[in-house]
């Protein structure tokens, strides 16, 4: 590994490893029982965006389906619970299972491009949600309840803690290595990334899969806590939507725009949806429009355009070179 | 199934797909001249079947009215909300990721509304005729679905006539066609953008109370409508207003006949399964005609 230069390296790479310390220190330092469950709701929506974000944000393949994934990590840890295995079994197997579905659902339909791909995932998603409805497994919209016999937050806590890091962990890799690359191509062009001897097919489903794994975790540890949900919660098109309104907000295709996004996203839900529950989807909406108009990068690229203007008042700014740009549509076509 | 059941099916699959149709073509419209794909259409489609509540529960003005009342009043909607949210999208001869992304948040404000104002209750429209109906024999009809059916097709005649007859649906067509060439011969692409968003919006309103007059409504009343829309504009071809009516009859027929079919004396498909078919369909169709059923019919020529 390449020694890192200047602060802004070591910033860069000592930050995750504080965080994570200060993380863990939490429930020892006698923090408060609140805190912990936010930092444990922050935590879970934090690790499906940037599961999210690896597929959206890094391939540029936007897709309104996750909840299928999130829900089935809860029912397989619900029903493995329920039948006397450990939770973190229940967590892998959700993981398994969730990629075998992302196999099921990307074999047709990565066959599509750009909105047509996005349209077919709202249709899966929907068609999923229904039959889960309706199956006798899943308790039906009745809902499903884990009768755990010792209730620990820490325990939770730290699984949860865990969940974001394996999540960080694998975006980092991938974001710095060859096959983040080729994803990049792909969402810049799928085409010009073909000729280049990328197989955009093959790499979208491999990432769609690991992305349903973290997804698939995320929704089993969450699940185990809540100990009761419904088909109706886990599987919603709402869920789809927040896995997905998460990246975009924080800055898609970065990592750390998807841990900004699920930070703030966790915060929002817990704290200000209480409060307010009538508000919260006219916050969502209007970010996303104000970020779309004028923010493509989302809030970390207002972040660095802030840095930015600060460190070098005068001195030629030079732009955005976030490749993103050609998710929103500014990259070609001049001439319509 | 007897031939009186079937005869009572058919007629009642007919009728959906008229209110169907009128739904999906302002979703089309759009589509065509703008490649935007209009996620907000689901917000209009809950206001509009609001509208007609409001103006029913305050003023008895006679939701059939109120859903011609919504033209004018969503076509002027439509338009502001082009100046201020489209037109600083940037310009695209394919659907970007942007466009949806934006009229989804707009979605998600306006959904924000409709439970600020009207709560989470799910309201109808009860009128006089709500529950009568027409005996023909041993045919059956809601009066409330005759009446929309036909206000429905009055529209969409009249939609049919704007496009094939008038300077504004000329411009339109062109622009559908080929954008850079139709700006060539000076069709004015700003201004028709905006026309035809007024439009879309227009007759998403009227849609909408077309179908809170059949069907019970909520904030999140447009979503199952929006994926059904999505069903018709892709079997329709995505960009052709005579694809939609045929898109709009394919998936009444499928979702009406659909939970009917038999296997080993067994229904194959319960009822409460009946909303998967349109999703299930949309994948099937996107993946096997991406250019719609249309392409079947036609090889070369492109409908408009």
């Amino acid at each position: 590994m390449k020694l890192p230069s200047g602060v802004g390296g070591w910033v860069k790479v000592l930050l995750p490893w504080l965080l994570l310390a200060c993380l863990l220190l939490m429930p020892v330092t006698g923090t408060s029982a609140n805190v912990i469950k936010l930092i444990f709701i922050t935590a879970v929506w934090t690790t499906t965006s940037l599961a999210w974000n690896l597929l959206g944000g890094m391939a540029g393949q936007v897709s309104f389906g996750f909840a299928v994934f999130y829900g089935i990590g809860a029912y397989t840890t619900g029903l493995l619970m329920h039948a006397g295995y450990s939770p973190y079994l229940g967590f892998l197997c959700g993981g398994i299972l969730a990629a075998v579905a992302s196999f099921i659902i990307g074999i047709p339909t990565f066959r599509l491009r750009g909105p047509y791909f996005v349209i077919a995932t709202i249709g899966v998603t929907e068609a999923v949600r229904v039959v889960m409805n309706n199956l006798d497994i899943t308790g039906g919209a009745g809902g499903y309840r884990i009768d755990e016999k010792q209730y620990n937050p820490t325990e939770h806590y730290f699984s949860a803690i865990a969940a974001v890091s394996l999540a960080f962990l694998v975006s980092s890799l991938i974001a710095s290595s060859k096959f983040g690359l080729a994803l990049r191509a792909i969402k810049q062009d799928e085409d010009a990334a073909a000729d280049l001897g990328v197989k955009p097919y093959y790499a979208k489903l491999w990432v769609h899969a690991i992305a349903a794994v973290l997804t698939g975790i995320a929704g089993g540890i969450y699940a185990r806590r809540a100990a009761f949900f419904y088909p109706g919660d886990v599987f919603a098109f709402q869920t789809g939507i927040s896995i997905l309104l998460m990246p975009v907000i924080g800055g898609i295709g970065t990592v750390w725009g998807a841990v900004m996004g699920g930070v703030i996203f966790g915060i929002v839900e817990e704290e200000l949806v209480a409060k307010f529950p009538n508000i919260h989807l006219l916050l969502y909406g209007s970010l996303l429009i104000a970020i779309i108009l004028f923010e493509p990068d989302g809030l970390l690229g207002l972040l660095q355009r802030l840095a930015r203007l600060l460190r070098s008042k005068r001195s030629e700014d030079p732009g955005s070179n976030n490749p993103d740009q050609v998710l929103w549509g500014r990259g070609g076509s001049q001439g319509r | 199934m007897d031939f009186s059941q079937f005869l009572n099916l058919l007629i009642s699959a007919l009728l959906l797909a008229g209110v169907y149709a009128a739904m999906a073509v302002g979703m089309t419209v759009i589509y065509g001249v703008m490649k935007i794909v209009n996620l907000a259409h689901a917000g209009f489609l809950m206001l509009g079947a609001y509208f007609a509540f409001e103006l029913y529960e305050r003023f008895h003005i006679d939701p059939l009215l109120g859903a011609v009342l919504a033209l004018p009043v969503f076509f002027l909607f439509g338009m502001g909300v082009h100046w201020l949210l489209v037109r600083w999208l940037p310009k695209s001869d394919t659907p970007t990721l942007a466009s949806l992304l934006l009229m989804f948040g707009f979605w998600l404000v306006l959904q924000n509304f409709g439970y600020m104002i009207w709560g989470n209750d799910d309201r109808s429209i009860t009128t006089p005729r709500t529950l009568s109906a027409l005996n023909i024999g041993q045919i059956t009809v809601p009066e409330v679905n005759l009446i929309v059916f036909a206000a429905a097709l009055v529209c969409l005649i009249v939609l049919q006539i704007v496009f094939n007859r008038s300077w504004f649906g000329r411009s339109m067509r062109a622009l559908i066609q080929n954008p850079y060439a139709a700006q060539i011969v000076g069709v004015d692409d700003g201004r028709t953008s905006r026309l035809t968003f007024g439009l879309g919006t227009a007759f998403a309103g009227f849609a909408g109370a077309l179908l809170g007059m059949i069907y019970t409504f909520s904030p999140d009343f447009g979503r199952q409508f929006l994926l059904r829309s999505f069903v018709i504009i892709v079997l329709g071809g995505l960009d052709s207003v005579s694809g939609v009516a045929l898109g709009a009859v394919v998936l009444a027929l499928v979702e009406t006949f659909g939970p009917q079919i038999q296997f080993h004396g067994k229904y194959i498909l319960p009822d409460s399964l009946q909303p998967a078919i349109s999703f299930a369909l949309l994948v099937v169709v996107l993946l096997i005609m991406p250019k719609g059923l249309a392409s079947m019919f036609v090889r070369k020529r492109r409908l408009t």
